[in-house]
């Protein structure tokens, strides 16, 4: 027991020497990370029980995309030579959110975000949920902010459904 | 092997220039638009020389050229809804109600939106776009700055805050810095305009000032609201307001202020006080400029009783302009023929006149002039007495010319020319009117949807009136819904139409489109149909289709759900019953019998001789007693008949003859 305590007496010692020497080094950087989401769990939606309706966009694993999926995102900056890929994704992940926000829980799938020239498309599908005058309300003020925020005219297609199209279940 | 070379680059050669000649006859033929290729030297005829290599010249496109190719090619969907709305079943409208409120729902987005962009710059300052556009920043519409100073007033004019700016400029005037004389009329012109008060600001959520009902004009509205809110709460040039003051505070006056002053007074009705400080300024030795005396024109009719009065003032005013060396414009000449509407007999005289000089002067008429010319001649409580050639000759001389808006009354002519159509039964004009619409820009002055609505009514209703059914549906086709939501009354004429040209079995399509435009809670609108329909027999099929009809016609009236229901008359429940008699559907015609007694309704003798011939066709003979029994019910004078015709038609049981017989000697008790 003494040598155990004696060994726990060198533990916090050192602890110690350590949280000071970090403390004098709080000017400079660190590795920031995230939690980790390895490339074989991203964006798959595990086999369960079967009880669990979902749609075509969810049952299709990434590396599906370009052979039975299509893309979410559709601009040119990652053609050669074309720059500006990383603030396009930054853009479309606000908007993603933007549109999950105001539209909530009208949404039936992904947006689709197209981009022609400076033009700007959001398509989506939502659900019925909403009389039609109060979508348009949501419509004209998504439209005009996202306008006035990317400084490029914004438009946003809309398509109803009566409920969400499942696939199958999971 | 040389010669096999030079061999093929004689062949190679001979058919480049055979293909240069061939693209060069295209690019002359090809013709896109007005102006959107201009060629750059004229090119040389081509000789017929073998060897000769003819440049064909270059063409520059401009930067819209390929659109208005494409543009070309499309024409209007009739099918598709307008095109601010997206392209959906469930988010289209179907009636012109839920045109207005989806419209301006989407407005009122756009306005919530730009109150929080207004409010919190601060997030939308970053400059994404190259070129700058300016549209798309915030504005600032608050005030920067609060320094009493001139920069303050002129900022202030700007944002339009007349309340303020008359604050400001009290306060420079208290601590006794001179203003300039072009900012004081700037400051004049500002107040005269809005008629001193502030305009209501546009995304505000919840300012409803009691003066003005600010225009959230969007060409979108259709049939809503039949004036604007600022016709009724008309601002009056109230005694000694702001501009006045300032106007007699002033150390010197220039013609602009007393310009200023007058258009201000003009526009919000005190015309004699206009002309009052009219004199002024030719008092005080100065010139009045074109505006002015536009003015001045557009009041005269108000200041002076007769015709002859107020024509001599008009020409008293021109006078005065030439002696002052102003030269009129467009609007000068159209407010002298929309005074000359108010002259009544001497306007006809004197219109054409007017316009010889308008002509001479080079000046080229707008549609506003057509207009006031053809309301001088055509009014409205006379019909037309020889005088149709005008707007054929009106017609004539502006058919396949564009017009651009110059005149706010632009937009008066199309609605006022289809009026003289349908007052004078015209259809040709009235196709021409409508070719018009379609040259150039001249779509653009049809006006907002109010307008619209009222110009395709009138079109539609002509339409009906006068031509066959199989044009007045495709027309119909064509309009409606895309265009035009036609009101009760539109779908009355068209009936009348389909009943003119014997097409009633088109009327459950008909009403299908009457269902979904929700003019299906008219009674009248149903009961005519429903008369329509019930009116003679028709071919088997039709006739199935009718019985289908009324029985949705009936669900209607017998509904409760979320809508009050129509109500039961003796008309339309006895259209129903012959039209399903008629398609022998004889257990719903019985227990339609039995709603007559429910809605207290009486049921007529031809419906009841019907159903005495169907029954007898169905040779039921305790159908026929009911029949009797419910007649004596209702006491109908036509019982006694029907119970001799029941007798001697059919055979009877002793039970139904003992039963008869006690009616009969009821009904003889009764008498």
């Amino acid at each position: 027991m003494a040598a155990s305590l004696r060994h726990s007496t060198l533990f916090t010692t050192v602890c110690r020497q350590l949280n000071s020497t970090l403390w004098l080094n709080v000017g400079g950087r660190s590795i920031h990370s995230s939690a980790v989401c390895c490339k074989n769990r991203a964006a798959r939606i595990r086999v369960g029980k079967g009880d669990r309706p979902v749609t075509y966009e969810q049952a299709l694993h990434p590396h599906q995309i370009a052979h039975r999926k299509g893309w979410l995102s559709q601009h040119t900056s990652n053609l050669q030579g074309e720059d500006g890929a990383a603030d396009r994704t930054v853009e479309d992940l606000f908007i993603r959110r933007l549109i999950y926000g105001t539209f909530h829980g009208c949404l039936a799938d992904e947006l689709v975000i197209k981009r022609r020239g400076n033009l700007l498309v959001i398509c989506a599908l939502m659900l019925q949920k909403l009389p039609p005058h109060k979508y348009y309300f949501l419509v004209g003020y998504t439209e005009e902010l996202l306008s006035h925020f990317y400084k490029c005219p914004v438009k946003m297609e809309i398509q109803m459904l009566e409920e969400k199209s499942v696939y199958k279940y999971l | 092997m040389a010669s096999s070379y030079t061999h093929v680059g004689r062949q190679i050669h001979r058919a480049t220039k055979l293909v240069r000649r061939d693209v060069k006859d295209a690019l002359q033929r090809r013709y896109f638009g007005l102006g959107s290729a201009t060629f750059q030297q004229p090119a040389a005829t081509v000789s017929g020389s073998a060897e000769e290599i003819v440049i064909p010249r270059k063409k520059t496109w401009n930067k819209e050229a390929v659109l208005q190719a494409l543009a070309s090619t499309v024409n209007r969907d009739p099918t598709a809804s307008h095109y601010v709305f997206q392209d959906d079943s469930y988010l289209t409208p179907r009636t012109s109600a839920e045109f207005k409120l989806y419209s301006l729902a989407q407005e009122s987005g756009r306005t919530a939106a730009k109150y929080f962009i207004n409010t919190y710059p601060k997030y939308f300052q970053k400059d994404f776009a190259n070129p700058h556009i300016p549209c798309l920043m915030p504005e600032t519409l608050e005030l920067q700055v609060n320094e009493v100073s001139e920069a303050a007033l002129i900022e202030r004019i700007q944002l339009r805050k007349v309340k303020a700016a008359v604050d400001m400029y009290d306060q420079l005037l208290q601590a006794g810095t001179p203003v300039s004389l072009d900012l004081t009329n700037d400051l004049l012109d500002l107040i005269s305009l809005y008629g001193d008060c502030d305009p209501a600001r546009g995304d505000a959520p919840e300012q409803r000032t009691e003066e003005m009902g600010e225009e959230q004009e969007d060409v979108k509205r259709r049939k809503g609201m039949p004036q604007k809110a600022s016709d009724f709460l008309r601002l009056v040039w109230r005694e000694n307001n702001n501009a006045e003051r300032i106007f007699n505070m002033m150390p010197e006056r220039n013609r602009r202020s007393y310009g200023a002053l007058i258009r201000g007074m003009v526009k919000h009705g005190a015309y004699s006080k206009a002309f009052n400080t009219y004199t002024d300024l030719l008092n005080n030795r100065l010139t009045g400029d074109v505006h002015i005396f536009n003015a001045l024109i557009s009041a005269a009719p108000e200041v002076r009783e007769k015709y002859v009065e107020k024509w001599d003032l008009i020409v008293d005013l021109l006078k005065q302009m030439a002696e002052q060396k102003v030269k009129p414009t467009l609007l000068t000449f159209n407010a002298v023929l929309k005074a000359l509407r108010r002259c009544g007999s001497l306007g006809r005289t004197q219109a054409f006149p007017v316009i010889n000089e308008m002509k001479a002067l080079g000046i080229a008429p707008s549609l506003a002039t057509y207009d006031h010319v053809l309301g001088i001649f055509y009014k409205a409580a006379t019909s037309a007495q020889g005088h149709t050639e005008i707007l054929q000759d009106v017609l004539s001389e502006i058919s396949g010319k564009s017009f651009t808006a110059q005149d706010p009354d632009d937009v008066e002519f199309f609605k006022d020319a289809m009026r003289i159509c349908l007052a004078t039964k015209d259809i040709e004009q009235a196709y021409r009117v409508h070719s018009l619409l379609g040259v150039g820009e001249n779509w653009k002055l049809l006006g907002d949807s109010y307008y619209q609505s009222i110009y395709y009514g009138r079109f539609f209703n002509l339409l009906c009136m006068m031509e066959h059914i199989d044009v007045v549906l495709k027309w119909y086709k064509e309009l409606i819904p895309s265009l035009y939501y036609p009101n009760s009354q539109g779908m009355r004429d068209l009936l009348q139409a389909l009943d003119t040209d014997n097409r009633l079995d088109l009327i459950p399509q008909i009403w299908k489109d009457i269902k979904r435009m929700g003019h299906d809670n008219k009674t009248e609108l149903v009961e005519e149909m429903l008369s329509l329909m019930a009116r003679e027999n028709q071919i088997p099929e039709v006739q199935q289709s009718f019985a289908d009809c009324a029985l949705d016609v009936k669900a209607l009236y017998t509904q409760t759900d979320r809508r009050v229901p129509l109500s039961w008359s003796a008309g339309s429940l006895s259209s129903i019953t012959s039209i399903l008699l008629a398609a022998e559907r004889t257990q719903q015609a019985w227990e339609m019998l039995k709603l007559f007694k429910l809605a207290n309704r009486v049921p007529s003798e031809s419906l009841m001789n019907q159903f005495l011939e169907s029954v007898k066709a169905s040779n039921n003979a305790q159908q026929a007693v009911e029949l009797v029994q419910i007649s004596a019910s209702f006491c109908l004078s036509i019982t006694p008949n029907l119970m001799e015709r029941v007798q001697q038609e059919f055979d009877l049981t002793e039970e139904q003859r003992n039963t008869l017989s006690d009616l009969e000697s009821s009904t003889a008790m009764s008498d």
